[in-house]
């Protein structure tokens, strides 16, 4: 099972804002036994979907070039509890964006009403930690586009694309792709 | 699978605070996700391991009064460090204050006596009765389900992490 | 224009909120690092609260005078010189250097940055 705790995006502002869906369903492994008798979306998850929300959103707007993680919730409230068939929609806006950080405003919603509001910083790793990318940059992009970031990404109203950097992986990947049946071993 | 972020309690004093550990197995899906190159346990999955001690230490406390416990609020979580792989997160939870709904904690969680997580919880605790008077019905089963959880880890434990 | 008075309730106010410290911890000789706690993903959250708080700007470089303290001409034997107490103060005039000076040590510095020192860093921003 994927660690995805949004299923796509529906608006994307570079630096700015994005807004993600989150889907709940009965038969998700983290909700159906978490509490045996009322299946709910553990609030933990709801953190991390609003977590990959802001988190891509201050990572497209560095090009993918920081490695960013979480390192602070300041707040996190939760109004209402998110149940299967609830639809979550995270909007994520951009606070600040620092040289070794950022700091980003969350909400969840069903519906019109507000499931969750939160505050959360992510830093950007520094030398300390091994160096290289968290991701191999073709699997990040083939992630990044199933969760649609390139179908609403914008940027001043231009549609947005993937930095050089991983076009350039991407092309590459794709020119080394093996074509047409397998052959069976000889 | 149950979500478990607890593998086992060592020590639990009601009313008072909770010890408890979660191993991080090597073998975690969400490892081949977070993150492919650098496998590290999720931040939230840290807090989540907080909030579970706590509804532990909570639900021995007032004698698994209430169906449901579940996260209301968490304050300044502050991450300093990461969970690999193979390691043991150590969590103790001692509570601030409680009213009838509501019980305050601080929460840490350390690695080889390093910490690694701290921040302030707030749980809440409720019957299906009170605020989904449609399923009240659950509500004893609910208590059952969790309190036979807890038996299990209060179990002293030779070897390894739970089994899912 | 906010007085002295109402400066140190809304920095308290900040520092409060962001490091989860009570209210009785955050007097004015407090150090941000080694009384109250505070990490670097801590300033991040700090600086930002009090821009809101005040409606001003605060520099990275003002708090954080990392380019005088990586600079070889100013740090010898992680020991800070006199020339590069002379820039720290005139980077931070709000700052007392009095310990400092005596002791340094470049592993001391963020003790620089209390309570009170914020404070009179933020008076100089609204004018108060």
């Amino acid at each position: 099972m994927r660690w995805f705790w949004i299923d796509k995006f529906v608006e994307f502002e570079r630096g700015k804002r994005a807004v993600a869906v989150k889907n709940v369903s009965i038969v998700e492994e983290e909700i159906d036994q978490y509490l045996p008798g009322f299946p709910v979306l553990p609030n933990s998850l709801v953190i991390e979907g609003l977590a990959q929300t802001a988190g891509l959103l201050i990572g497209e707007a560095g090009g993918f070039e920081d490695r960013v993680v979480l390192a602070k919730i300041g707040k996190a409230v939760f109004h209402r509890h998110a149940l299967p068939g609830d639809q979550l929609r995270y909007t994520a806006v951009v606070q600040d964006i620092q040289k070794d950080g950022a700091i980003a405003s969350l909400t969840s919603h069903i519906g019109q009403e507000l499931q969750a509001e939160v505050e959360m910083m992510f830093a950007f790793l520094d030398d300390r930690f091994p160096s290289g990318s968290l991701f191999d940059p073709v699997d990040f992009m083939a992630m990044v586009r199933t969760f649609g970031m390139y179908d609403v990404g914008r940027a001043d109203g231009q549609p947005i694309v993937p930095p050089p950097f991983y076009a350039q992986a991407e092309r590459e990947a794709q020119a080394a792709y093996p074509k047409g049946p397998i052959n069976p071993a000889k | 699978m149950q979500f478990s972020q607890i593998d086992q309690v060592l020590e639990l004093e009601p009313g008072v605070r909770i010890r408890a550990v979660k191993s991080l197995s090597p073998g975690e899906h969400y490892l081949k996700d977070h993150f492919p190159r650098f496998p590290v346990m999720p931040g939230v999955i840290m807090l989540e391991a907080l909030f579970q001690a706590s509804v532990w230490l909570v639900r021995q406390s007032e004698g698994f009064a209430h169906a449901a416990v579940l996260l209301k609020e968490a304050r300044n979580i502050k991450y300093s460090d990461f969970v690999a792989p193979g390691q043991t997160l150590e969590v103790t939870a001692e509570i601030l204050k409680q009213d009838e709904t509501l019980t305050t904690l601080k929460a840490q969680g350390s690695v080889n006596g390093n910490i690694a997580v701290t921040g302030r919880l707030v749980l809440e605790r409720f019957n299906l009765a009170d605020r989904y008077p449609l399923r009240k019905d659950a509500d004893a089963y609910m208590r059952n389900e969790v309190r036979e959880k807890l038996v299990g880890l209060l179990r002293p434990r030779t070897n390894g992490p739970t089994p899912r | 224009m906010p007085t002295k008075e109402e400066i140190f309730k809304k920095v308290q106010v900040a520092l409060v909120d962001a490091l989860g410290v009570d209210e009785e911890e955050v007097t004015p000789q407090a150090t941000l690092v080694g009384d109250l706690g505070a990490e670097s993903i801590d300033f991040l959250d700090i600086v930002f609260k009090l821009e809101k708080a005040f409606a001003v700007e605060i520099p990275r470089k003002d708090l954080s005078p990392e380019d005088i303290l990586t600079n070889a001409a100013y740090v010898q034997d992680g020991k800070v010189t006199p020339a590069g107490i002379a820039e720290l103060k005139k980077r931070m005039p709000f700052a007392d250097f009095t310990k400092f000076e005596a002791a340094p040590q470049i592993r001391d510095f963020s003790n620089l940055i209390t309570v009170s020192a914020l404070c009179k860093y933020i008076e100089s921003k609204v004018g108060a």
